[in-house]
């Protein structure tokens, strides 16, 4: 491997938060977005993935995914990272956002499988490649198999990638799933020391356990200090500090994953730090849904020191 | 029916003759060597001690071969899952009479089975029979068919023999979502992992594992505990990707595999019942090798 590899695969990836987008009548709502960043970089995020499905990604036009890359790179001024997410099902499209991002200066790039198509592995690993090659920042790979209509990012394509692709730097996971996580670290660790696990969901006890070095969060939205808080503890091996933390982060997940992208909207409406609006086709909780959740969160009394706006 | 479980449990493979009937002789060397090498309780047969393949007989004989080999040394429980819900009855029914510590049982096999269903099933397991019990949760394995928090809270208000469950979704929300519910119940209850995934499950708050690998590296599964029970994390990584390696190589064909690994260990068990493959001299030999490779040959026992 060169120096420039060696350089460029050094990103550590830490607690990236996911910011939401905000919309104001179907629109970014640019300057509640920058509050949106600033109250993440205030809580000292070690990142910020712009824009992921919790971002709602799926739903915004690519000029307006780029804008936000170059948006929020002003917003952070070198101080906090900027991690791109550049997924698109077609390769051609994903590696021009890309290289796109990269130029504009951020610092790593995810990328999620192109699950429309149903791809074999191989399928996988030229558009991954592709991806990377187009990008040349450190690549990771996203994977969230129930999610997206069980394509895996199997540990067999990770080995082979690693070879073939040098700026390959991580998988992000969210499947929970012990055999996989331990077997691709495992396994990757071996032939590249610095490969990164990086847990995609608020379970952050196992996965640090398991060997997981970074945190992926969509709770950082709602929850910035316990997501601080326990990835910390985490990062320290110190789970039975960590315990209380992971009881409380694993309610709010279940939660979140219950009710959606909306439900961390509204969440976040509750925060103060939203107006609670989603983006067509997304539609926002109905008041049936709105008095579950309710339920749910008012035994939340510790999530108080938590709202306060931005 | 104060019985701890904590550490590696080992659930020992079953010894069979080249004519497919069990080997008594080396079942209660088998045991012994578990218990003598640092299993923390045994509980037989597991799945990988081909139960399907066992006759109701012969599953009575060798729980009481099991049962008067380990002699109170360290707690037996007795998996007593079979096709029809009768034939559990029977063996739990045995397995009280023979003297074992517990029993352990599966949700019911083939049908899709009601969380209602998988509660009276075990509610009746647990007040027909007098022993502690260990559920087993295994989803993947069963279509689907789970044991939920919701369930586990439910029986534990009503059970208070229900001091266990053996988890083999291998799923961290799956598995922290019962052992929260079962310990606001029963602080002491016992989440064990199918096997020895000890790195997120004793971080979670797990009570262990039971084990794949024990017949073949004894040592390294209760040093890969001690490790996560001291809380040097940067060491029991370091233990648990060298099981995870060796799973990955038993994994193929399991239980075949591993019994072709132990004749390698000077443990030889003989063949595996049909439907199961038997490991090749090929396959030994590819074993031999890795085995080499992770350096196991020079750190664990040889023979019994």
């Amino acid at each position: 491997m060169d120096g420039k590899n060696n350089t460029m695969n050094k990103f550590q990836f830490g607690l990236v938060a996911q910011p939401l987008t905000p919309f104001l009548n179907g629109q970014i709502d640019w300057a509640t977005y920058e509050r949106v960043l600033q109250h993440q970089i205030h809580h000292q995020v070690d990142g910020l993935a712009i824009s992921t499905h919790t971002g709602e990604s799926v739903s915004l036009t690519i000029p307006e995914r780029l804008e936000q890359m170059q948006f929020a790179l002003k917003v952070a001024d070198g101080k906090t990272p900027i991690v791109a997410y550049v997924s698109e099902a077609g390769t051609a499209i994903a590696s021009e956002i890309a290289a796109k991002a990269a130029s504009y200066g951020a610092s790593a790039l995810i990328a999620c499988v192109p699950y429309y198509w149903t791809p074999p592995q191989s399928m996988l690993m030229e558009h991954f490649k592709a991806i990377g090659q187009a990008g040349n920042l450190p690549l990771f790979l996203y994977n969230s198999p129930v999610e997206m209509s069980g394509v895996k990012i199997s540990t067999n394509m990770v080995l082979e990638l690693i070879n073939q692709l040098p700026n390959f730097a991580g998988v992000i996971d969210t499947s929970h799933d012990w055999q996989y996580m331990i077997e691709l670290i495992s396994e990757a660790t071996r032939i590249k020391p610095d490969f990164q696990l990086i847990s995609g969901t608020e379970y952050m006890v196992s996965a640090s356990a398991i060997g997981a070095t970074g945190l992926l969060s969509a709770m950082s939205n709602i929850a910035p200090q316990l997501t601080r808080s326990l990835f910390d503890t985490c990062a320290k091996n110190t789970y039975d500090v960590a315990y209380d933390d992971q009881v409380k982060a694993a309610v709010l997940w279940r939660l979140f994953h219950q009710f959606s992208l909306p439900g961390i909207k509204y969440a976040a409406q509750k925060c103060q730090r939203s107006n609670g609006q989603v983006r067509s086709p997304l539609t926002e909780l109905t008041p049936d849904e709105k008095l579950q959740f309710d339920q749910v969160w008012q035994s939340f009394d510790w999530l108080s020191s938590e709202v306060s706006g931005f | 029916m104060s019985i701890v479980l904590k550490g590696v449990m080992q659930s020992p493979v079953t010894p069979l003759k080249n004519d497919f009937s069990p080997d008594y002789e080396t079942f209660e060397k088998l045991v012994d060597f578990h218990v003598r090498t640092g299993a923390t309780a045994i509980s037989w047969p597991h799945h990988k001690a081909e139960s399907h393949n066992l006759t109701m007989p012969e599953r009575k004989a060798l729980a009481e071969v099991a049962i008067k080999t380990v002699a109170k040394r360290v707690p037996v429980s007795i998996h007593v899952s079979a096709l029809a819900v009768e034939d559990s009855f029977d063996l739990a029914r045995h397995a009280q009479k023979a003297g074992a510590d517990a029993i352990i049982a599966i949700t019911p096999y083939f049908w899709k089975y009601s969380q209602e269903s998988i509660y009276q099933h075990f509610m009746r397991l647990g007040t027909e029979i007098d022993l502690a019990l260990i559920a087993y949760n295994s989803p993947e394995y069963l279509d689907g068919v789970e044991f939920t928090h919701e369930l586990t809270t439910r029986l534990l208000e009503k059970l208070p023999n229900f001091i266990g469950l053996k988890e083999a979704s291998f799923h961290s929300e799956k598995f922290f979502e019962i052992l929260r519910a079962a310990k606001a119940i029963n602080p002491n209850f016992a989440m064990i992992a199918g096997v020895e995934y000890l790195l997120p499950s004793v971080s979670l708050g797990g009570a262990g594992s039971y084990s794949s690998a024990g017949a073949i590296c004894p040592n390294l599964c209760t040093q890969l505990y001690a490790a996560c029970a001291a809380g040097d994390w940067p060491l029991a990584r370091t233990l648990q990707y060298k099981l995870s390696q060796l799973w990955l190589l038993f994994r193929d064909q399991y239980p075949s595999s591993l019994k072709g690994g132990m004749v390698i260990m000077g443990r030889s068990v003989g063949p595996t019942s049909s439907p199961l493959p038997t490991a090749s001299k090929e396959r030994i030999q590819y074993i031999e090798k890795n085995l080499a490779e992770l350096g196991i040959l020079d750190s664990e026992p040889y023979g019994w």
